[in-house]
């Protein structure tokens, strides 16, 4: 008996060790994917959620495609699209770091999509109500004779300053060192947290400074003040220790998978032809996020309403499929 | 739920214990007496050191080791980057694996969107009914009820075939480890530190390796989930293969049986109940495990939760919250009743095959006319909304309690988060890392004593010791808290049957909702930072302390407490000096499984502003940097081992 089962081990080993040797290498892209399905990234916030639904709805309604949607941080979705597990990126803020590693100079597995249309902008903001009290606040040195109203019992002697999720990119403690203000960085930990938070102390009239961006549908609901600093030139936030300038503005790009692009599907020629403005992007991410519409129907309201631009999108033929 | 994975082993027998609560000797001898010494020598150090000016010998860890160990793991991830598609490692290995994996996540969902609802809802049913009764298959249909209901049938599925491919996984790798285990003590040696490593490990400190090394989405979704659940698998296969009495193996042994037909014939079968306990531990860690694994691309309910909460809907986590929760109960009922001995034998022998047949052909006709029908998921038109309503209820509280909360928060803040996390961060490191030997030796032994110290000195090494004495600030004071108010609703518990009705299913449930679905309430009552990140690790760590307490002192036999009321003891005196001594094992066990779970919240808590380590695994994770995450999340596992060491009580002494 053991002689057979030693026999048949052995067997089951040679077996093994041809299969890895006579099959091909494994590149992680040859993943099981049906080629009516796009692979699309999801980032965490409700801007770009707004753009996912709408391409979704007619990638599906108008084209016959399925879309999969996959929620993941800025820079894992660069990642996942080098390990081709994604299609595309359909906003994406600068990164120009990461294009150098895995677009065309480097891996070669990325390409830019050019622009969405939108205009993003990062900056620190108040709201309305203290610029109004201290109308000084919104220049680099109102806001520094003022850190003190930004005290809480979290930062205790320093002013606190509501940093974002710590995927976004951020520059603020740069910021902080560079003009000398008396702040403490507080990392809200995810967006949704700090929205919470600056909702509750907007409730409460509260002073708060904290990084936000547009578009975004907060936006809309609360009266937000942006504070002036220097603007941006081209190597002043090189030293990430010590930035003497504002955020960049952005314009925001698509970024796709270099075979996604080669395979030239009608798939990808309308995320390529794709293009709107921030009051589009702002009007459906409001419906989504202040409403509570579901984010496929919150893009069923705006294709309905706007045919005009999105028939535009459309390649040629592939209505019919 | 992980308080449920460790075998019940800790709790120490009641040898004599030094000093204790009534013990005699000198004062010194006293166990509470000692301890506040240190921490009055700690408190003095920190004095001295502050009027010195805080000289660099006297503050926090030199960062040097940490900083190379750091920049070597970026260094590593870079090559990863460049080579994933060129090196034979990936070519011939991780890559099959990503691509299998990845694969069979998306046939089996393919295969139940194949057999539509009304299929799926009936195969889930009568598998129940005839594994764990009818009792069980309502609760089964029921929970299949909230899945379409609530409109995330098409999530659940997928929940379903990640929580199916990683808990195969998990018993695939686990089982046989177990069974290895179970039958030579060596290997048994060898693998447990493996074991307490990965379950104090945090489940976010390991996702970017695994990202890495299995790419974005299902395959290191169902990796990540296997791996977080597979460690109960291979201790209690071990456990139950121990179990099984010597005299059996020694009695077929000598009728010369060869070792495979001891296991088979013997081992297993008398080990199977047990076994089938560790596959119910293995899919209810696989289910909690997929929440969090939604933040790297794996869809399904915790997906919902995550884009709920982007969405502040508290009111929609909830929904999804609540799916996850029925999902979990349903499982573990279906799997517990199966480990209890199935329902089988009721029919008797000649009437199995037809009714397995009568009830496939109903699958099978089911499954056609509902495909012939075109039915697949359930429609979406057809869910009910409860989210309106739990969104309405959650601004109440928030208006009517949340003024004082936030007053608590900040009082919490100034009188005691701070000034501890000020007395960790600035004494001299080494001072630290004495004091943390010295309690370990007074509270544990010579043993916890030399593990605590080096845990401390790996933190230190690790880079990141300021970030880890906030940390552990934070860990300490919600310890406290959740213990003092796990003790206390224990205590009411065991002494309350209506109550303890009342009290089991809101912790069974509170046990398996995931602690994303609180997180935003907790911001918008405690204000953000350090203390929501407490109210929720307190949340999280609550339900299995009341339960170890309760248990502890509902087992102290009836008899000893008649005797104990016989001679006149008053309702106090019964409590003090007959039911919590006699219930020690338990409160230690429990003491120590709430600083465990509160510190395996320390990441998510960071979601929320806690900051400090767990920050730092979440920034490591969002920013690509495998250096900073991973030595953060090994800081924690240091910190884990220093707390589980000091708090497991006196072992026997063993070799």
């Amino acid at each position: 008996m053991p002689r057979r089962k030693d026999f048949l081990l052995r067997a089951l080993m040679v077996g093994l060790a041809m299969v890895m040797v006579s099959s091909c290498a494994v590149r992680t892209d040859q993943i099981a994917r049906d080629p009516d399905t796009v692979r699309m990234a999801v980032n965490g916030w409700v801007g770009y959620e707004a753009s996912a639904a709408v391409l979704t709805y007619l990638l599906r309604e108008e084209m016959g495609y399925q879309v999969q949607l996959i929620r993941t941080d800025e820079q894992p979705s660069w990642q996942a699209l080098d390990q081709g597990v994604l299609d595309v990126i359909i906003e994406n803020w600068g990164h120009e770091d990461l294009m150098e590693i895995y677009g065309p100079e480097g891996n070669g597995t990325v390409v830019d999509g050019g622009p969405t249309g939108n205009e993003g902008v990062i900056g620190w903001y108040v709201p309305a109500y203290v610029a109004e009290e201290y109308p000084e606040i919104t220049s680099v040195d109102g806001l520094r004779e003022h850190t003190d109203l930004f005290r809480t019992a979290e930062t205790g002697e320093q002013g606190e300053f509501l940093g974002g999720s710590p995927g976004f990119a951020t520059q603020d403690q740069g910021m902080i060192n560079a003009f000398d203000l008396d702040l403490q960085l507080v990392f809200a930990g995810s967006e949704a947290a700090q929205i919470t938070e600056v909702r509750r102390r907007y409730a409460e009239e509260e002073p708060v400074l904290f990084y936000f961006n547009e578009p975004h549908w907060l936006q809309q609901e609360l009266d937000l003040v942006r504070v002036d600093f220097p603007d941006h030139e081209p190597g002043c936030a090189d030293d990430p220790n010590h930035i003497p300038c504002d955020y960049p503005p952005y314009e925001l790009n698509k970024i796709f998978r270099t075979g996604f692009v080669e395979e030239d599907s009608p798939a990808y020629r309308f995320l390529a032809a794709w293009t709107w403005t921030n009051e589009d992007q702002n009007q459906v991410a409001k419906m989504i996020a202040d409403e509570g519409m579901d984010p496929d129907d919150a893009a069923e309201v705006w294709v309905r309403e706007n045919p005009d631009e999105w028939r535009e999108w459309i390649p040629e033929g592939a209505m019919e499929r | 739920m992980t308080a449920m994975t460790q075998p019940a082993t800790a709790p120490a027998p009641n040898r004599g214990e030094p000093g204790g609560v009534g013990g005699g000797g000198s004062l010194l001898r006293n166990t509470w007496v000692q301890a506040s010494l240190v921490i009055v020598v700690l408190v003095a150090g920190y004095w001295a050191s502050r009027a010195l000016g805080h000289p660099a010998w006297a503050g926090g860890f030199p960062t040097a080791v940490g900083d190379r160990f750091m920049s070597l793991l970026d260094e590593i991830y870079a090559w990863i980057v460049v080579n994933r598609n060129n090196s034979p490692l990936f070519l011939y290995f991780f890559n099959y694996i990503s691509v299998g994996l990845g694969s069979a996540v998306v046939l089996i969902n393919r295969f139940l969107d194949f057999l539509t609802w009304p299929g799926v809802t009936l195969i889930g049913v009568i598998l129940a009914w005839r594994a764990a009764g009818w009792r069980v298959a309502l609760l089964v249909l029921v929970t299949f009820g909230v899945f379409a209901l609530s409109g995330l049938w098409n999530e659940s599925m997928t929940t379903l075939a990640l929580v199916f491919a990683s808990v195969a996984i998990a018993l695939l790798f686990g089982i046989p480890l177990g069974i290895l285990a179970g039958r030579s003590e060596r290997f048994y040696r060898g693998v447990r530190p493996v074991l307490d490593f990965m379950q104090i490990m945090p489940a976010f400190a390991y996702l970017l390796p695994f990202v890495l090394l299995f790419g974005i989405g299902n395959p290191a979704a169902a990796i990540v989930t296997a791996v977080y659940a597979f460690p109960p698998a291979v201790r209690i296969t071990a456990l139950a293969i121990r179990q099984v009495p010597k005299g059996a193996l020694e009695a077929t042994a000598s009728l010369g049986s060869t070792p495979w037909q001891i296991l088979t014939k013997v081992q297993l079968p008398l080990a199977k109940r047990t076994i089938l306990l560790g596959v119910n531990q293995t899919i209810m860690l696989a289910v909690s495990m997929v929440v969090i694994a939604s933040v790297i691309g794996a869809g399904g309910l915790g997906d919902a939760i995550y884009q709920a909460l982007s969405k502040v809907n508290v009111g929609e986590a909830f929904q999804a919250g609540l799916a996850i929760v029925m999902l979990a109960i349903a499982m573990d009922r279906v799997t517990g009743a199966v480990g209890k001995g199935g329902r089988e034998s009721r029919v008797p022998e000649n009437r199995r095959l037809p009714l397995r047949g009568a009830l496939l052909a109903l699958v099978v006709a089911v499954v056609a006319v509902a495909r012939m029908l075109g039915v697949g998921g359930w429609p979406r038109d057809l869910a009910v909304d409860i989210s309106d309503p739990v969104n309405a209820l959650y601004d109440a509280i928030q208006d009517t309690i949340g003024p004082a909360t936030a007053a608590l928060a900040t009082w919490l803040l100034e009188n005691v988060l701070g000034p501890l996390a000020d007395l960790l961060m600035n004494s001299p490191w080494w001072l630290v890392v004495l004091a943390g030997a010295a309690l370990g030796w007074i509270f544990a032994g010579a043993r916890a004593a030399v593990v605590s110290g080096a845990s401390l000195v790996g933190v230190g090494l690790l880079g990141v010791w300021n970030d880890a004495m906030d940390t552990l600030s934070q860990v300490l004071v919600a310890s406290v808290i959740t213990i003092a108010l796990g003790v206390l609703i224990g205590v009411l518990m065991s002494r309350n049957d209506v109550l303890a009705a009342v009290l089991r299913p809101i912790l069974d449930a509170m046990q398996t909702l995931p602690p994303f679905v609180y997180l935003i309430p907790a911001v918008a009552l405690f204000t953000i930072g350090r203390v929501p990140a407490l109210v929720a690790a307190v949340v999280f760590a609550l339900p299995p302390v009341i339960r170890l307490v309760d248990d502890g002192i509902r087992g102290v036999p009836a008899p000893t407490l008649e005797a104990a009321r016989s001679q006149g003891s008053t309702r106090r005196q019964l409590l003090t000096k007959v039911e919590l001594p006699l219930a020690r094992g338990s409160l230690l066990l429990a003491v120590n499984q709430g600083i465990i779970l509160v510190l395996s919240m320390v990441v998510i808590g960071a979601l929320v502003g806690a900051g400090a380590l767990g920050n730092d695994v979440v920034v490591g994770l969002a920013q690509n940097q495998l250096g900073l995450g991973l030595a953060s999340g090994l800081a924690i596992v240091c910190l884990g081992l220093f707390l589980d060491r000091v708090t497991q009580g006196r072992r026997p002494s063993r070799a």
